[in-house]
């Protein structure tokens, strides 16, 4: 529409230019010299050739002939020619102009036609840093396919690559259009079996255009090297078949990476899982052997030769804490797995948050003797909730302070009960948590990056407590304070036969 | 002997501290203990101990590294604690000077049995400067070059008898396979441990009264070849 719209626009400017000239030279500077006029008359064609199509610059042509007949060439006032002289140079005139705007009309398709190289180049390039910036993800088709859309002005793209029979398409642009599978292989198979380059015809060999939901819709096959590996469907503003083919080739080298990039990531996995497993398996080496040892050795001692009464039960003792900790131990494992297999069920029962600290503080007795535990339970009422469950994995935490907290520090538990359920913290005086720890802490066989030499453990602790509490819907997290200390706490909810006062919040 | 020797135990985990420093009191040496190879370092400074037992997993440093420093300055034998599975380390460590290891979970008398080698390994180095090196049926004379067994001389490549002398010298200490090949091949072997295992099946064959079960010449798996002076049946 604005198409025409610009050209009557130009028409009317050179028909008026043509106007101007006629009045110029009939009333302001009378000239009979027809030479003049008509060099006039073709420097207002040649504008109008310059800055429009071909057919306006003709039908300004026209029009100058006319008046430069009427208004000139005498007889004047008349659209008939007595000198057989001056048919000739209206001939010439009509020639010239043609000829001019013929030439101009070409120089500008040139123009254009290169302005448009130099555009779909820049999409070319920006669609190439595009792709470089994208990540690995399965995302990375949808992402590729919306930035062709974007960077092309198309209103439909969709990349299609064979899958085992079926066809995997991603679409993205406003506007939708249903590929049919059949059309896909069809022309995938065309691309198979043919590829050249018809340079002189401007065809490429593959293309197909295929007209749906009366929609045109162009097919290139994404080539690496010249094997084709899925197809580009693309609608909308038409684009030079080179450029298309190129952009084929960038779309194709894209995907290639993509895939590449996802083949890495999951080897890195694998590699990385690998690497879990002998971490595991160093740290389980190291927690059972230092245990066997001592029994192995302390044992002997008692048997051996005349001890003291000191000596022999410091060796008992010895050998009852090894053996303690390899209870331990075992009891991480199976707890572990049992969490892996689904075999730990949820016992809710109604029960007091006193009964549940006094339940973890006995699990972890060993343990936590050399810290000093103070309680503090903000109402004590029934909770209802699995108390094995949630007892365990504040065993777990105390355990966890227990081992990083300075002996004969402060290790709190603080209990709230309120209307959603139970809140239980943990908060010791320790270092801390190093920032670098804090997103990994509940992670299975993860120890601390920072962690202070000679605690042993085996990173199944916090894990076990996040995978109990799950099971009962529970949460926990952990922070530093600001004042020092770290503090976990956990969130199980539950039904509680809190009284309406203690809504209040809690200090 | 004047006085009892004197051991440094080098272990990080106190229940091992507590376990094996009454197993050698028991027995009669004297013993210092350290949990970190800082305190390694001082001790060994301080008291001059006559043997160390040394585990290599330390908190602050690494355990190879403590080997080194000890050897840099002293020839006192130390006898490596280290993990199964972690056979790097161990050669690493025998490499840097260690002079034998003990796998942990180990028996008491594993580790008795070790520093027993040791500490009587430094005292006959001390008065063993006579040419001769004499274990069970096995003599060799180093400056004839002469290498009789059951009394009867055998006949040893140059090669062989480099390899034998080189144990022998070093008897009762396991030596790399590293550390073999780089005193008889040279430098450039130590990665070609194929001539090593030819010339132990070559060796053997003609000192072991049954190759298939060497008495001398032990194989330490992963590890290397140590020469053993103990009689057969003895604990070692």
């Amino acid at each position: 529409m604005s198409r025409v719209r610009s050209d009557l626009w130009h028409l009317a400017a050179g028909l008026g230019g043509v106007a101007l000239v006629t009045l110029f030279f009939t009333r302001w500077l009378p000239i009979s010299n027809a030479a003049i006029v008509a060099t006039s008359f073709l420097l207002v064609v040649l504008l109008v050739a310059a800055t429009s199509r071909l057919a306006v610059a003709i039908a300004t042509s026209i029009g100058a002939m006319l008046s430069l007949n009427f208004f000139f060439l005498p007889p004047v006032g008349t659209f008939t020619i007595a000198d057989p002289q001056n048919w000739v140079a209206l001939f010439a005139f009509l020639t010239v102009s043609l000829v001019a705007s013929n030439l101009s009309a070409v120089a500008r398709a040139r123009t254009r036609e290169a302005v448009g190289r130099r555009d779909e180049l820049a999409r070319l390039f920006d669609l190439s840093r595009d792709i470089l910036s994208m990540s690995d993800s399965r995302e990375a088709m949808t992402t590729l396919a919306r930035a062709v859309a974007r960077r092309f002005d198309l209103e439909f793209v969709a990349i299609a690559l064979p899958t085992g029979g079926t066809w995997d398409v991603v679409e993205a642009g406003g506007r939708r259009v249903t590929l049919e599978p059949r059309q896909l292989s069809d022309a995938f198979a065309k691309a198979q079996s043919s590829y050249e380059f018809d340079a002189y015809a401007r065809t490429y060999a593959g293309h197909e255009e295929l007209e749906i939901d009366g929609r045109r819709v162009r097919l290139v096959p994404l080539r690496v090297g010249t094997r084709p590996v899925g197809l580009l469907a693309a609608t909308g503003r038409p684009i030079e078949p080179g450029t298309l083919d190129t952009l084929a080739g960038v779309v194709a080298i894209a995907i290639e990476r993509a895939q590449f990039l996802e083949e890495r990531k999951a080897s890195d996995l694998t590699r990385q899982s690998e690497a879990l497993k002998s971490a595991l398996l160093a740290s389980l080496a190291h927690d059972l052997r230092t245990p066997l040892t001592t029994i192995r050795v302390a044992a002997a001692n008692l048997r051996t030769g005349p001890l003291s009464d000191d000596a022999r039960i410091e060796q008992s003792d010895l050998i009852l804490a090894e053996a303690e900790r390899l209870t331990r131990l075992f009891e991480n494992i199976l707890a572990m797995a049992g969490i892996d297999a689904g075999a730990v069920p949820a016992e809710p029962r109604w029960t007091h948050p006193s009964e549940i600290i006094e339940a973890a503080r006995a699990q972890v007795e060993h343990t936590i003797r050399q810290h000093r535990v103070e309680v503090s339970v903000d109402q004590d009422v029934p909770v209802r909730l699995d108390p094995r469950l949630t007892a365990t994995a504040t065993a777990y935490l105390l355990e966890n302070a227990a081992k990083y907290a300075p002996a004969g520090s402060v290790i709190e538990i603080r209990a709230r009960v309120h209307a959603a359920g139970l809140d239980l913290a943990v908060r010791d005086h320790g270092p801390g948590i190093a920032a670098a720890d804090l997103p990994h802490l509940f992670e299975r066989f993860y120890r601390g990056a920072s962690a202070k030499p000679g605690v042993s453990g085996t990173g199944m602790g916090l894990a076990i407590a996040r995978g109990l509490l799950a099971v009962e819907q529970g949460r926990v997290w952990a922070e530093n304070c600001s004042d020092g200390g770290a503090m976990f706490t956990i969130a199980v909810p539950a039904a509680t036969k809190v009284s309406p006062v203690a809504l209040s919040p809690a200090t | 002997m004047t006085t009892d020797p004197r051991i440094l135990l080098v272990d990080d985990e106190q229940s091992i501290q507590k376990a094996v420093g009454p197993l050698l009191r028991s027995r009669g040496y004297q013993v210092d203990v350290a949990g970190t190879g800082a305190d390694a370092l001082k001790l060994f400074a301080e008291r001059t101990p006559d043997l160390i037992v040394l585990d290599l997993g330390l908190p602050d440093i690494q355990g190879t590294e403590v080997c080194r420093r000890i050897r840099s300055e002293s020839k006192v034998p130390i006898v490596v604690l280290s993990a199964r599975g972690a056979e790097a380390d161990k050669v690493n460590a025998l490499d840097l000077g260690a002079d034998d290891y003990v796998t942990k979970p180990f028996g008491p008398e594993e580790l008795l049995a070790r520093i027993r080698v040791a500490l009587r390994r430094v005292r006959s180095d001390e008065d063993a400067q006579t040419g001769h090196f004499q274990a069970g049926d096995l003599t060799i004379d180093y400056d004839r070059r002469r290498v009789l067994v059951r009394d009867a001389e055998i006949r040893l490549t140059p090669k062989e008898f480099e390899l034998l002398s080189l144990l022998a010298r070093n008897h009762d200490r396991v030596l790399t396979h590293r550390a073999i090949l780089r005193a008889v091949w040279g430098p450039n072997a130590v990665e070609q441990p194929e001539h090593l295992w030819t010339l132990v099946a070559q060796l053997r064959r003609k000192i072991e009264p049954d190759p298939a079960k060497p008495r001398y010449l032990v194989s330490e798996p992963w590890v290397g070849y140590r020469l053993t002076t103990a009689e057969p049946g003895a604990a070692t």
